[in-house]
Order: C-alpha cells, then sequence, then structure tokens
C-alpha cells in the first residue's frame, strides 16, 4: 500500500479514537496495534504532527506510576479535520465497494 | 536500556541541530512511552520495537521539527558549490593549466551537499567513496601504487563498520578487512604469501573472544595457536606446509564438540536466510572474480571494483531499494571504469553527479 496513503488512514483513526476521550501516548498506540496491522514507531511522530498542526491540545496528568502523564485531547480543528476525512473516506470505500460489487456480479 | 535509548536519540536530535526546547519535549515523551511499554510488562527488546531505531524516529519526526537557522547557511555554500567549483577549475586550468586532475574539484560539489545535510556518522560513510577515490587517484598518478592502493577503498565498508556497530560487534566486523590489509601488504612486499594467508584467521580467533563460555574461549584459542604452531614447524622445518595444514583439523574438530559448527543453516529462520545465503555467495563470488582478475589477467588496477558488490547487495538485500543508498557505488564503478578504461578521467567524473541527482529525485 502507498505509504502517503497509508499515513492519510493512521492519521484518521489517530484522529478517530482520541475524537472519543483523551488519551496519553502509549494508550494510542496499543489501541491502534490492536485494532489494525500497524508499524508502531509510525504513531507517535503522527500524533506530534497533528499536535503542532493544532489538531490535538495536551495537558499533563499525575500518575499512580510515578512521572506524569502528557495526554492527548481533540481540539474544535482537529474535530473538523476528523468529519472531512470521515466524509472523504466513506466516499472513498462507497466506490471501492462498488467497483469490487460490479467486478463480482460481471463474473 | 532505557537511559541509552534516549541518549541515542538525543544525540541524532541534537546532530540535526533541532530546537533545544522541542528536544528535551521529544525526550520526555519517549521516556514516558517508555515507562509505560515496561508497565505494560513489554521487555527492553518489545519495547525497541515499538518505539523504533532512534535514527528511524528522527527521519519520521523531520517534518514536524523546528531547526536553527544557521542550517539555512550550509544550504547556501551547497547552492554556491556548482560556481565556486567552475571558478576554481578556470583558474586551476588556465592560470595553472591543471586541467587534469583539476576536475577533482567538482567532487566538492556533492561532498558539501553531503557534509551540510547528513548527520556526522552518515557524512562520513557517505564521503567515503570519494575520500577514497581521491587517495587512489594520488597513490595512482603520483606514486603509481595502483595496486596495492586499490585497498583504500576498503575505507568504505570499514567506516560504515566502524561508526554503525557497537564496540562489542566492531572488533570482529572489521577483522576481515584487517586481515585483507596485512596480507596484501605480507604477500606483495615481503612474498609471503604463505605463511601469510594466517592473518585470516585471527577472525575466528576474535570471534570466539565473545562466547560466554571462558573455558571455550580458552580451547579455541588454545588449539588455534597449537594448529598454527604446528603449521609453521611442519613448513619451515620439513617443507611440508600441507601435512602441516592437518592441524587445523583441530579447531574445526573443538568446533563441531562444543556445537558451534554445524553443517546446516537451520539455525538462521525465515527470509533472513536467504538473505544471508544470498550474502556468503556474494563474499564468495567477489573474491573468487578478485584472484581471477587479479592473477589471470593482472587486472589488480581494476579488480577491486567487484569488492563494491558486497555493501550493494547488503542494502539490497537488508534496507528498503532506494537508489540514493547505492549511488555512491555506481558512481565509483562508472568513474572508475570510464577513467581507466577509456582514459577519460577528465569526464568520467561527472558520473559523480548522479549521486545528489538521485537524492533530488527520491528525497523530493
Amino acid at each position: 500500500m502507498n505509504t502517503q496513503f497509508k499515513k492519510g488512514i493512521l492519521e484518521m483513526c489517530i484522529l478517530s479514537i482520541i475524537h472519543d476521550h483523551d488519551m496519553y501516548g502509549f494508550e494510542v498506540i496499543e489501541k491502534l496495534s490492536s485494532e489494525i496491522d500497524v508499524n508502531e514507531n509510525t504513531v507517535y511522530p503522527i500524533l506530534r504532527r497533528l499536535t503542532s498542526q493544532g489538531l490535538f491540545d495536551t495537558y499533563i496528568e499525575q500518575t499512580k506510576i510515578g512521572a506524569p502523564r502528557k495526554y492527548y485531547k481533540i481540539t474544535e480543528l482537529g474535530k473538523e479535520k476528523f468529519n472531512d476525512y470521515e466524509t472523504e473516506w466513506t466516499a472513498f470505500l462507497k466506490g471501492v465497494f462498488k467497483l469490487l460489487g460490479g467486478m463480482r456480479d460481471e463474473r | 536500556m532505557k537511559g541509552k535509548y534516549l541518549e541515542d536519540l538525543r544525540e541524532i536530535l541534537e546532530e540535526y541541530e533541532a530546537n533545544k526546547a522541542e528536544i528535551d519535549d521529544i525526550i520526555n515523551d519517549y521516556a514516558q512511552l517508555y515507562d509505560d511499554a515496561k508497565a505494560n510488562g513489554k521487555s527492553d527488546e518489545e519495547i525497541y520495537q515499538i518505539l523504533g531505531k532512534p535514527d528511524e524516529v528522527v527521519d519520521d519526526l523531520m517534518d514536524s521539527l523546528k531547526f536553527k537557522r544557521h542550517k539555512d547557511k550550509g544550504n547556501k555554500i551547497v547552492a554556491l558549490m556548482p560556481f565556486i567549483s567552475v571558478i576554481t577549475y578556470m583558474i586551476l586550468g588556465f592560470v595553472y593549466n591543471l586541467w587534469n586532475p583539476g576536475w577533482i574539484v567538482f567532487l566538492s560539489i556533492p561532498m558539501v551537499a553531503i557534509i551540510a545535510n547528513t548527520r556526522f556518522k552518515n557524512a562520513i560513510v557517505a564521503l567515503s567513496p570519494f575520500l577514497s577515490v581521491i587517495a587512489f587517484l594520488i597513490l595512482g598518478f603520483e606514486f603509481q601504487l595502483w595496486h596495492p592502493g586499490w585497498m583504500v577503498f576498503l575505507f568504505i565498508p570499514m567506516s560504515a563498520i566502524i561508526l554503525n556497530t557497537r564496540l562489542k560487534d566492531m572488533f570482529v566486523a572489521i577483522s576481515p578487512f584487517v586481515a585483507t590489509i596485512i596480507f596484501i601488504v605480507l604477500g606483495f612486499y615481503y612474498d609471503l604469501w604463505n605463511p601469510g594467508w594466517l592473518v585470516f584467521l585471527m577472525i575466528p580467533m576474535i570471534g570466539v573472544l565473545y562466547k560466554p563460555n571462558k573455558l571455550h574461549v580458552f580451547l579455541y584459542e588454545l588449539s588455534f595457536i597449537v594448529a598454527i604452531g604446528f603449521y609453521l614447524y611442519m613448513g619451515y622445518v620439513y617443507e611440508l606446509w600441507a601435512y602441516g595444514g592437518l592441524g587445523f583439523l583441530l579447531p574445526f574438530g573443538i568446533g563441531i564438540l562444543l556445537g558451534d559448527v554445524k553443517f546446516e543453516l537451520d539455525a538462521i529462520e525465515g527470509p533472513q536466510k536467504n538473505k544471508v545465503i544470498v550474502m556468503l555467495l556474494t563474499i564468495f563470488f567477489c573474491i573468487a572474480a578478485f584472484l581471477t582478475l587479479g592473477f589471470v589477467l593482472d587486472g589488480w588496477i581494476y579488480a577491486w571494483q567487484v569488492f563494491l558488490l558486497i555493501p550493494v547487495v547488503a542494502i539490497l538485500a537488508f534496507d528498503k531499494f532506494r537508489f540514493t543508498a547505492i549511488a555512491p557505488f555506481v558512481a565509483v564503478v562508472l568513474f572508475f571504469s570510464i577513467g581507466y578504461f577509456f582514459d577519460m578521467f577528465h569526464i568520467s567524473w561527472l558520473a559523480f553527479m548522479i549521486i545528489p541527482i538521485a537524492a533530488i529525485l527520491e528525497n523530493a
């Protein structure tokens, strides 16, 4: 799969899981890798890029294991971006399924 | 392990001259990721996999990093280098009639680009083909030392090993090159081809030093020393070199007894197995081709180029294919072959231009 395409999907997935509730870095990695086959070490750079683009805010919270943790929270801009992604992705998938269905019918 | 990982990451970020506050922030984030992974029961090796190699992490972080301003100065110099080179070339040619080897100044274009845009370690490795070519031409043209001057090209794989291998593995990895240099010097200058080849035994002798069982280390080293002593004794005293060679059955036998010598490649599994086989075949092919070209065609001057196949095959087998990575080796072969076989060194340096061209096309 094209790397840029894969990165785009990962961005959307990260926006999606943090959309529902705030998460810390390792939690995002765990959640993503439990659902999809993902190269775990690409997650943090994406998180950081999306934060620098203003799609996430961060805040620090104390933890039981000692050191404080950085949490990621989606911003309004992030929500807008996620909605755009969702619309584009749904339209894209619709087209793909239509093509696949069409090919199956032809066969 | 955590400390080393974070230290490596910081070092690379600092080499890229990323903003100090940003470096601290990234290091804090990775320290947290490390702690969280540990708290989830992951081992250090698993965490290393999850977080990724520090240099790859930095590559992925590049588009979100802010750099200090003076990095721009480097790019200005890179942009100016073609003009500076042309002016220098003209001055060398018209004023001093040094058209040849004045063209060497053009090698400064890719070299400056590498220095300005590549991290220290990678810059040395990337510069090694250029430095080797320059040293080789000086040895060849000035001192007629084409052979064994070609040995300067061993600097290319050696620099890569020294700068990218852990100290523990470095001595083993570098020993074949050191042995080759000593062997060639002993052979050509002192006609000691035999027993000069014994220097190659330094490879297994250094290798076994890292075995955890000290008794095994002792047995191996002792068997090598006894075998070498027996070989030299039989050779020099009785002229029976071939019988003396039987002594090497001793370390070989110890290898079988201790379970280190196996007649199978099953120890290596999965896709790595085929790659290792390809690498071994490549090394054997290169040595055979080099010796054949050297002894049969007296082609010592150009035969060294076959060794460039080893790093190229290693890059193709173990890394993602990027022409930029193999471009320096292709350029060296084109440069030397066109220059040597067609006596066109004054034009063949243009081959080095494929390196920045490949880098620009692949990274654009």
